[in-house]
This record gives structure tokens, C-alpha cells and sequence, in this order.
């Protein structure tokens, strides 16, 4: 889990690693260290809004998946989409993974909350954001995409690898799902809704 | 006169705050760059043990078909070997 500090923008300093570089990989390693430093924080933060429960390790995955598939870029600009494309189907593909341990485990209650990143909200901000949760993976990503990162709608389908009707699809049933909790209806879309 | 924010600014808002507690460990770099370069060297290792069994098993292939075949007959060309006539050779002087 990410490590959750009350208000401490501090940056992101590259530091030495143990083991040096291959010579012909500089150019790949100097990119990634740029695009490191630029992003990293922002991609912790994505996984986490995504609901992820080990975001690091989810960006971590994503970097190394990054790192093996240079040389397929078609442009250095396509990595940053290329991160966030991996970090929603990582986290889709865990946050899935969890419903079916939970669902054999039997555990009573909800999904588990991160009391530590959501204690700086209000009232008002944690029943949305839990309602946000209780989302289909696919409307969530689609809201946090659009509303926190102010993507466009090409660049969300591309992240989410579907259409731009779908995008539009997507942030329409989950707003209005959202806006049924905030005024107060407080029946969220069941899970069949997931693969519509 | 304001408006009431829209659920579209409350959701933005409350976006922003829960980002805002998340921060990344100082110590991510070093972790994750040690983790994609471990990554690549075993990826290149796995790669040099795979090409070098092809390699031994293509010789170990060709020298057990080298090891079977009949000494008598030629391996490359299997059509009937070219006769050479003998003729005497005329010499001069001291034989």
C-alpha cells in the first residue's frame, strides 16, 4: 500500500540502484528515470483511485512492463499512456481477482477500506468516494480518468483499450449512479452491470 | 452569487483529496529500477541457456547421424563414384 502522508508534496529523487545498467540500455534507462520522476507519484495515485490495495507494487509492474517493451513504442510520448493503460488492467485485474477470494472466503462486510488515505476527507467526500468503490471497475476508471486526470475521451479509450462510445457510455451510468447517491438514493448498480 | 457545485465538481473535489493524502516513498526508485534490471538480466539469461541447448542439441543431433551412418557409402553425393582410368605414363629416361 502506498505510504500515506497528511500533506508532504515532497519530490521523487531518483536513487542509485544496485545493479548498473546494460551500456546499449542508457537511452531506455535515462527515459525511464525521466518518466519516473515526472510521473511516478501521479501513477501511485491513479492506482489508488483506482482501488487498488498495493498500488506500489501495481506501478512498480507497470514500470517493468515499460522497461521490457521499449523498443515497441512507437514514440517516447506513448509511454505515459502506455503506464496508465497497465495500471487499469492491473488493477481491474486485481481488484477482480479479490472479489472472487472474497466471494470464496465469505468474509462478512464490504470491500476493505483504506481508513489511512481516506482520513483527511469530509463526511461528504468519503460517501462518495465509497460510492465510487462500489462501482463497476469499469465506470470507476472511466470517472477517475475523465474528472481526475481531465483526460479526453480518446485518450480514456485508449488507457481502457475500448471505444469512445463506451468511454461515454461508461461515465454516463457511473455519474448518474453517483449523483442517485448524492441525492440521497443510495441504491448502487449491482455488479451485473460490469460487462455491459 | 455562486452556483451549487455540480456532483461533476464534488466528485473532482473529493478526487483531489483523496490524491492528495497519497505520496510516493522516496525510496521507490532505487526498489523498482533494481527490480526491471533484475528482470532483464534473467530474461537474458533464460535467452543464452535457450539458444545454447538449440546449439548442443543440434551438434549432439548431427554427430549421433555422423556416428550411424555407413562408413562405406558416401554421405554427401550418393550417386556412383567416378572411375578413373589408369594409363601407363610415359616417362622419360630412368625408371
Amino acid at each position: 500500500m502506498a505510504r500515506i502522508r497528511p500533506v508532504d508534496p515532497a519530490p521523487v529523487k531518483p536513487a542509485s540502484a544496485g545493479l548498473p545498467p546494460y551500456p546499449g540500455d542508457l537511452t531506455r534507462e535515462s527515459a525511464l528515470v525521466a518518466l519516473f520522476d515526472q510521473h511516478y507519484t501521479g501513477l501511485l495515485r491513479l492506482a489508488v483511485l483506482l482501488g487498488a490495495d498495493d498500488a506500489e507494487d501495481i506501478v512498480a509492474e507497470a514500470f517493468c512492463q515499460l522497461y521490457r517493451r521499449w523498443n515497441r513504442l512507437r514514440s517516447t510520448e506513448a509511454a505515459l499512456p502506455y503506464l496508465r493503460s497497465v495500471i487499469c488492467n492491473l488493477v481491474r485485474m486485481r481488484v477482480r481477482h479479490l472479489q472472487v477470494v472474497r466471494k470464496h472466503t465469505e468474509r462478512p462486510g464490504g470491500p476493505t477500506d483504506s481508513a489511512e488515505s481516506e482520513a483527511l476527507l469530509r463526511e461528504d467526500q468519503r460517501a462518495l468516494v465509497n460510492a465510487l468503490k462500489g462501482l463497476p471497475a469499469r465506470q470507476r476508471e472511466a470517472l477517475v480518468l475523465r474528472y481526475w486526470l481531465s483526460l479526453r475521451e480518446t485518450e480514456i479509450a485508449a488507457a481502457m483499450g475500448i471505444s469512445c462510445g463506451a468511454v461515454k457510455s461508461h461515465t454516463a451510468r457511473g455519474m448518474a449512479a453517483l449523483t442517485r447517491v448524492l441525492t440521497g438514493h443510495s441504491r448502487l448498480p449491482g455488479k451485473e452491470e460490469e460487462h455491459r | 452569487m455562486t452556483s451549487p457545485p455540480t456532483a461533476e465538481d464534488r466528485l473532482r473535489e473529493a478526487l483531489d483529496a483523496l490524491a492528495t493524502g497519497v505520496t510516493a516513498d522516496p525510496g521507490a526508485y532505487g526498489r523498482v529500477s533494481a527490480e526491471w534490471r533484475r528482470r532483464e538480466r534473467r530474461r537474458r539469461l533464460v535467452l543464452a541457456i535457450l539458444v545454447a541447448v538449440v546449439f548442443a542439441l543440434a551438434d549432439a543431433v548431427g554427430l549421433w547421424a555422423l556416428n550411424h551412418a555407413d562408413s562405406g557409402s558416401h554421405i554427401i553425393f550418393d550417386g556412383p563414384a567416378p572411375v578413373e582410368e589408369k594409363r601407363p605414363v610415359e616417362r622419360v629416361g630412368q625408371p
